[in-house]
């Protein structure tokens, strides 16, 4: 019976022969519950258990739970304090190994190929000389404006491309995570200057990104000084898209077409709660500030 | 159709400069290339309530339009005359066409002209056809590799993959010499010979 497992595990969980996370590991392999604790909350039922699901469930990769959105939400509160409760989505959160072992493998296989690389695919004796090499932009990577690009967290083969062809002048991080050293050391060498506006997902629907620190990223982000400048978050999709829909804001862009833009680049994981923080962000701030410095409207 | 939002009812408490305008941009609007005033737009096929955006906003020279349809809508004709755009019309169906090879050399040889920038091309909805085009732009003029292209492609196109399109946008080089005069290439061409 799932009753009795489930009551046996809680006892062994609070005498503290097991912590949290052995706990959600347990739950997932014994009794066949789904990663994002759809079937968790099938238990929600058994009262004792009910508290410990939802921190259990905070772990995880939520948006589409039953039981988080019973909890109350919209509590506008700065993330500041609040952040340590919530783990993040998996998307939100700098996986450095993982960026390192790709970029390691990628790297290898560049090598082997250029090794036997043979002409004929390659662009024609016109305009070959363009460029000596292939250029690999970031995943996600795109021109919001002007000399403002926007991408997910380039790794090293990338910044051939970003130096190069965008010959970027700053990049600004949306993470609130150190960045990684052989990158700054990389970015140093060639001038490209670092800021750091930190700020932590939507995490549906408990945090949101606080009005303040988009201002703070958008007078980075807006300043002429600054460009080309490349924005990034992790995957590119949200923080960023949530930056860039208020930057569309700030050209008098509809709505409908903001949203549209911030779903491709968000896609297939577009959250309702980033939409509504462009809908709701208040852009009185960022435009007192840019009409005192003359940076509006921005030149396309 | 209108051709003018008044967005002043709605967005007067935020907005507090003069600019009470809500522009809506075409599908699938973005920049391809933005290089010191050189600048490539593509999107979906511009319709009235997208002239004030374009018209106000964008400075374009040149139109490109890639797509089938041949009775081009009245107002759309009246915006080119309006905006005193170069138009060019490239009649492409699919990259199945037969005379795909020439129409993609055909944009190669606008897009590497100085003179015509800043440049938009659209086609209908501003996925396929275009999503072709930026690829060979990408490929041929920028150097891009085919990973960056295929996502670039996703991203517009909803990650509807289009297995003909991308096959195309792999296996396309240029055949015939370009008709191009070096005097007047667009900066982001830079020739390290």
């Amino acid at each position: 019976m799932q009753k009795e497992e489930l009551s046996e595990l809680l006892k062994e969980y609070e005498i503290g022969a097991i912590d949290i996370n052995q706990l959600s590991e347990k739950l997932r392999t014994q009794l066949h519950l789904g990663k994002n604790g759809k079937a968790l909350a099938s238990l929600k039922d058994c009262p004792e258990f009910l508290p410990l699901a939802n921190k259990i469930l905070s772990n995880e990769d939520d948006s589409t739970d039953p039981l988080k959105y019973n909890t109350e939400g919209e509590e506008d509160e700065d993330q500041e304090g609040n952040g340590q409760e919530f783990d993040e989505d998996v998307d939100d959160k700098f996986d450095e190994e993982e960026q390192k072992w790709r970029s390691k493998h990628f790297l290898a296989h560049q090598e082997h190929t250029e090794r036997d690389m043979t002409q004929d695919h390659r662009a024609p004796r016109t305009v070959d000389a363009s460029f000596s090499q292939e250029m690999f932009p970031p995943e996600n990577f795109s021109n919001v404006i002007g000399e403002i690009y926007r991408s997910s967290f380039p790794r090293r083969e990338n910044l051939q491309f970003l130096k190069k062809q965008i010959k970027l002048k700053s990049v600004l991080v949306l993470l609130p995570e150190e960045y990684p050293q052989d990158l700054l050391q990389v970015m140093t060498d060639n001038d490209i200057q670092l800021f750091q506006c930190p700020m932590q997902g939507n995490k549906e629907p408990f945090i949101h990104i606080p009005d303040k620190t988009l201002t703070n990223a958008l007078t980075i982000v807006l300043n002429p000084e600054n460009h080309p400048i490349l924005i990034h978050c992790n995957k590119g999709k949200h923080r960023t898209g949530s930056l860039v829909g208020c930057i569309r804001k700030l050209q008098n862009w509809s709505l409908t077409m903001i949203f549209d833009e911030y779903r491709k680049f968000a896609f297939p994981k577009a959250r309702a709660l980033d939409q509504q923080f462009i809908e709701m962000f208040n852009t009185k701030d960022i435009e007192n500030v840019s009409m005192k410095n003359g940076w509006l409207p921005i030149e396309w | 159709m209108d051709d003018k939002i008044d967005g002043n009812a709605t967005r007067k408490e935020t907005h507090c400069h003069e600019s009470p305008t809500i522009y809506i941009p075409p599908l699938n609007f973005a920049p391809i290339v933005n290089s010191s005033q050189d600048i490539i737009y593509r999107s979906g096929f511009p319709m009235p309530l997208n002239y004030p955006y374009l018209l106000n906003t964008l400075n374009l020279k040149t139109i490109i339009y890639l797509g089938d349809k041949v009775d081009l809508l009245p107002q759309y004709t009246e915006f080119i005359e309006k905006g005193e755009y170069q138009f060019h019309h490239l009649l492409m169906n699919s990259t199945t066409d037969k005379n795909i090879q020439e129409l993609m050399e055909e944009m190669l040889e606008l897009v590497l002209d100085k003179r015509n920038y800043p440049i938009l091309i659209h086609s209908n909805k501003g996925k396929h056809r275009i999503g072709v085009a930026a690829g060979i732009i990408r490929k041929i003029l920028q150097g891009w590799s085919i990973t960056g292209i295929y996502q670039e492609y996703g991203i517009f196109t909803g990650n509807v993959k289009g297995e003909m399109d991308l096959e195309f946008i792999n296996s396309f080089c240029v055949r015939n010499p370009l008709k191009v005069d070096p005097k007047f290439l667009p900066s982001f061409i830079n020739f390290e010979t």
